[in-house]
């Protein structure tokens, strides 16, 4: 599912985040032995610093998946009742499936068709057709 | 192979989207997860387990009993002793119509664990398959009283009502349930339609208010559509408003009409292409 090549851009880019942490570091106990406390942090590893940041996002990005709309009910637009009505913790079983899918090898003593019994409903429908 | 492997990921992603979705689609959901189950049950990781959940209660839908002892059979050597299994053993017994080993394996359940909900909505289950509508909806209002965030029984609550003519309770679930979700709206339309069919002069003017708020969350709600133009026409057909008042719906029933014919020519263009 997961694109390798975004996951190998997101270690990339993490790596180079902390090359210029410990580049920083070591810059920071360099200023601290040499006693130039004035200098700045140079610039290529500010940079550095930057650019990783952008690329390890943008490749998280690609690897979160869908994004998912702004507004609510949008992605409600598509829901419909059939699916709202059905509350799984509540689910009875005393239907008509349970008489509808009836396997033909059990014995069901109320159904005076012999036929019923042989056939799955779906077949009997089409034996009507030809 | 790769077909094989392809077929296996887009069967698995088709199951969980009818897990997450609520679909009740039983005949479907035992065709996939009978095949999964017996040709890539080794491929599948844990997965697995839910999927035979899945599989157990669309075959207890479909008469399958016998796919539905295996994967119970399955969930029993994998998970000794968890309630959701047994849970899962009640509702195989509750199919068979053994409804009172199915009340007493919800029993035990609960005297492990009072606070286990799923087994106290079995058990209002169980009443309302026995046809005691009114000790089912006595159990859930109890239920209710102490879980208050629980959607789906609120939904529940709202149906066992409208199956009983009380209009009126069935309004108030309903609001309770528009409270928590204000931007769904199946909830207000299905108010809408209780308040219409309570009727009255206020209650059609306030299902014709929440048809229209149903019709602003989603323009492409057609009951919500023919809902207002319905309330609309009923209110300015009343004896009881006066001139403007019947205008003003004549216009909203105009208004829907219009929408009504727009959106059939539309989809009778998308059939033609």
């Amino acid at each position: 599912m997961v694109s390798s090549f975004w996951r190998d851009v997101v270690g990339v880019g993490l790596f180079a985040l902390a090359h210029a942490a410990f580049s920083a570091a070591q810059h920071r106990s360099y200023m601290r032995l040499t006693e130039k406390e004035n200098e700045t942090l140079p610039i290529d590893i500010v940079l550095q610093t930057l650019l990783a940041f952008v690329l390890t996002i943008y490749g998280i990005v690609h690897i979160s998946g869908e994004f998912k709309d702004m507004d609510a009910s949008s992605e409600l637009k598509n829901k419909t009742f059939d699916t709202l009505r059905n509350h799984p913790s509540f689910y009875m079983f005393n239907h008509r499936g349970r008489v509808l899918f009836c396997s033909p090898n059990r014995e069901v003593s109320n159904i005076p068709n012999a036929e019923a019994l042989r056939n799955p409903l779906r077949l009997r429908k089409l034996k009507h057709l030809h | 192979m790769a077909n094989v492997i392809s077929f296996k990921n887009e069967m698995r992603d088709k199951l969980r989207k009818w897990r997450e979705d609520n679909h009740r689609n039983s005949e479907q959901i035992v065709d996939v997860g009978e095949e999964l189950i017996n040709e890539h049950a080794s491929k599948l990781g844990d997965d697995i387990w839910i999927i035979y959940e899945q599989v157990m209660i669309a075959a207890l839908d479909c008469s399958r009993d016998d796919l539905a002892w295996t994967c119970l059979q399955e969930l029993k050597r994998q998970f000794p002793g968890s309630q959701r299994v047994k849970r899962l053993a009640g509702m195989r017994l509750e199919a068979l119509e053994k409804y009172e080993d199915a009340s007493k394996q919800y029993d035990s359940i609960l005297q492990d664990d009072p606070t286990n909900t799923a087994a106290r909505k079995r058990k209002i289950s169980i009443l309302k398959a026995q046809g005691k509508s009114a000790e089912a909806i006595r159990e859930l209002n109890e239920y209710l009283e102490q879980f208050v965030g629980d959607q789906e029984a609120w939904h529940e609550l709202s149906e066992l009502y409208i199956n009983e003519h009380d209009y009126g309770k069935a309004a108030f679930c309903l609001e309770e349930l528009m409270m928590t979700n204000p931007h769904n709206h199946l909830y207000c339309e299905q108010y809408a339609e209780v308040k219409y069919t309570q009727g009255g002069l206020e209650n059609l003017e306030l299902s014709r208010k929440y048809f229209a708020q149903a019709l602003k969350l989603n323009n492409r709600n057609m009951r919500a559509l023919f809902g207002l133009y319905m309330s609309a026409s009923h209110i300015a057909a009343s004896p009881k408003v006066n001139a403007t008042v019947k205008k003003a719906n004549v216009k909203y029933a105009t208004w829907a009409t219009n929408q009504i014919n727009r959106a059939y020519q539309v989809s009778y263009a998308r059939c033609l292409l």
